[in-house]
């Protein structure tokens, strides 16, 4: 018998940008530019709300006093749970340091995984996005990985949900084109759960909505909040942006920038119905000052977001982060470098949902190579997080004892009880040179194309039953498009 | 004038104090204004160009660059007519209707004026109509919209038929740009033509009017 005592143990590795000062500092600030500067709501049904909660509106612009900052960030739910769309089985627990990761929405292009041709995405590149999503292990949820246009574009939405729906039954965030848009896939959604409280109790969709930053609230983005509030449905919010260009170059500006959009985009929310599931995102990155582009393979990107999750945890809200994604045109170094990064930064920081995974060309087009390739780096990713536990069992002096000098540990029982805890890769290469070459001498990334084929070809998504895939199929073919600035 | 090479410098080095200094200076020498204006103000933004271009410049600097050549220019100007002011050509810029997204375009009009253009910044969320309207009072050589949205990027369309049906497209030629487009997307829509950035743009506007 022994006793111990303060004796500390990391069960994982730790990691934070941000102490708990440096959070609150940057939190007051963006809560100050709030009720300061304000943001502005190009939606009339929103300013409503906001004027009514006590919200100051002058003409769009609206500032929030602290008070109400600070009630909606009390009010917001902090249990967020997303569900499997056939079972209802609660899958992933968006909250606390949990680290889930999924792809990203809306690329206009997408790189067709048979032809290597790069051409916009359709029904098809979604389905067989949606399919590789599915059978990936370290992949927890599904984006769409391109905006379908073999369809009539302004109802592009329901032909992506219903892609998706058909193809995995894995959590889906969908991300649609407006109110009506969401609208629809929300029905949708709730014919899949088997009515509205059915959702509602076990939602298996996460729904989407972003600002135009800096500081600007399409009325699109504002309506598509205030239904997931009225839904009760999560709904993520997430600014995009761009040190340099829309918000200031320095990295705590960037910050506060995008907390005071994300911030005003929660108040919304609650005071639209309080304890709405809220989850706070963020695409934090630089403007590129040589090319322009916003960079999905900065260092900063990595460094903001995981700085973001450090407030997110101090502020005890779920978070929507990014990572597996690439500024490189193809699934080269590069590629492999950003994405890599990425993943691990991200996974340490413990931001919760985290998307963009399969992005290439600084987001505009998908890639299924790299959405495998990042499967791996996942799982390595997690093998580094882990920890490494040290007790009487682990630290194994009686087996080093029983082999003792010049011995060997392969045949112990100790061995192969605790060998299959290692990281045992599935896609990178640890042949030896011979063997790896009599297999063809195949880079990562071919070798990650063919499992793409052998995916698509092969894998049998669970099926969704046929009287509900028709359903679907019926609000689908009757879905009517709004263009854009019309129906005021 | 050896004074005009320290003026492009000045430029080029976005020293707006030093520019104003050596253009007045040059005025007071007796130097014509068109040529500080084409031998060092304009000469030292072409440079600003080229090295943008081969990466050894970036945005802020060329912005930089731009105030001071500004900086400069608004000396120069009481003295030249309007019509004598030395502009590659004028663009008339905006971002279509029900699309509020803004920095992309407005990096295309600052690198345009960079590059000699006369830009006319209409903003966001530009209708059909009010682009045409546009074009009858300002009379540009060039259209150039913006989308961010596959379901934005329709109005491009709207707007050039708009064009057709008012007799203006034999005046103004269209360019188009945003993340969603190509240059499948700008043919099939029947512009003239697609730059994938800002510094193409430039390049783009430059050899329409060529």
């Amino acid at each position: 018998m022994k006793t111990r005592v303060n004796y500390r143990a990391n069960a994982s590795t730790k990691m934070n940008i941000l102490s708990p000062s440096q959070c609150q500092e940057v939190v007051m600030a963006a809560v100050e530019t709030m009720e300061r500067t304000g943001t502005v709501f190009h939606d009339k049904e929103s300013l409503d709300i906001l004027k009514k909660a006590g919200c100051w509106v002058d003409g769009k612009q609206v500032r929030i006093p602290a008070y109400i900052t600070e009630r909606a960030l009390r009010s917001c739910q902090k249990h967020v749970v997303l569900c499997n769309s056939r079972t209802g089985a609660r899958e992933l627990f968006v909250e606390g340091y949990n680290a889930y990761f999924g792809s990203g929405p809306c690329t206009p292009f997408t790189r067709n995984p048979f032809t290597n041709e790069r051409h916009r995405a359709t029904r098809q590149s979604v389905a067989w996005a949606t399919k590789v999503l599915d059978a990936l292990p370290n992949i927890d949820y599904a984006m769409s990985l391109g905006i379908v246009q073999d369809v009539p574009l302004l109802v592009s939405d329901r032909h992506e949900f219903e892609q998706q729906i058909l193809h995995t039954d894995k959590p889906i965030i969908t991300v649609c084109n407006d109110q009506w848009g969401q609208e629809d896939c929300i029905k949708m959604a709730e014919i899949v759960a088997g009515g509205e409280e059915e959702l509602r109790r076990n939602p298996f969709i996460c729904l989407y909505a972003e600002p135009i930053s800096p500081g600007v609230h399409c009325r699109e983005a504002a309506q598509k909040l205030v239904m997931g509030a009225k839904k009760a449905l999560p709904t993520i919010y997430t600014p995009c942006i761009m040190a340099g260009g829309t918000a200031p170059a320095t990295m705590a500006g960037v910050m506060v920038q995008g907390l005071c959009e994300s911030l005003s985009g929660l108040v919304l929310s609650q005071c639209t119905r309080e304890g709405a599931p809220f989850i706070m995102g963020g695409v934090y990155t630089v403007l590129d000052m040589g090319t322009t582009i916003f960079s999905y393979g900065a260092p900063e990107l990595h460094l903001l977001l995981a700085a973001l999750a450090d407030v997110a945890h101090y502020l005890n809200i779920p978070m929507f982060g990014t990572a597996g994604c690439t500024d490189s045109c193809i699934i080269d170094e590069q590629a492999g470098i950003e994405a890599a990064l990425s993943i691990a930064m991200t996974n340490m920081s413990g931001a919760n949902l985290n998307h963009d995974t399969g992005y290439s060309e600084y987001g505009t087009t998908s890639n299924l190579d790299l959405v495998v390739i990042a499967d791996e780096v996942l799982g390595m990713a997690r093998k580094l997080t882990n920890g490494i536990r040290v007790d009487e069992d682990t630290l194994a002096l009686d087996v080093i004892e029983k082999v003792g000098p010049g011995g060997r540990f392969g045949k112990e029982e100790h061995t192969q009880e605790h060998a299959k805890e290692n990281y045992a890769p599935r896609l990178v290469n640890r042949a030896a040179r011979d063997i790896w070459a009599k297999a063809g001498g195949k880079s990562l990334t071919q070798v990650a194309n063919e499992k793409v084929h052998d995916i698509i070809n092969y894998h049998e998504p669970k099926p969704l039953p046929k009287d509900i895939a028709t359903k679907i199929r019926d609000i689908v073919e009757n879905a009517v498009g709004h263009m854009p600035g019309e129906d005021d | 004038m050896a004074g005009f090479e320290e003026l492009s410098k000045g430029v080029i080095g976005g020293n707006q104090a030093k520019v104003k200094e050596l253009t007045q200076r040059l005025i007071d020498e007796g130097a014509e204004p068109l040529e500080i204006i084409n031998q060092g103000l304009i000469a030292g933004m072409s440079i600003v160009g080229a090295r943008f271009k081969n990466g050894e410049m970036f945005v802020p600097e060329v912005l930089m660059s731009a105030k001071a050549m500004g900086s400069g220019l608004e000396i120069v100007k009481p003295m030249i007519a309007d019509a004598d002011m030395p502009s590659i050509g004028k663009v008339l810029l905006g971002t279509v209707k029900g699309d509020l997204h803004d920095i992309g375009k407005n990096l295309v009009g600052m690198m345009l004026e960079s590059g000699g253009f006369t830009v006319i910044n209409l903003g966001i969320d530009i209708a059909p109509e009010q682009f045409v309207a546009a074009i009858k009072e300002h009379n540009p050589d060039i259209l150039a919209m913006s989308a961010l949205l596959t379901t934005t990027m329709l109005h491009m369309k709207d707007t050039i038929e708009l064009l057709k049906e008012e007799g203006l497209n034999d005046k103004v030629q269209v360019i188009v740009g945003g993340a969603p487009i190509s240059q499948d997307f700008a043919d099939e829509v029947g512009a003239a033509g697609f730059a994938p950035d800002a510094a193409s743009a430039v390049e783009l506007c430059k050899r329409l009017l060529n």
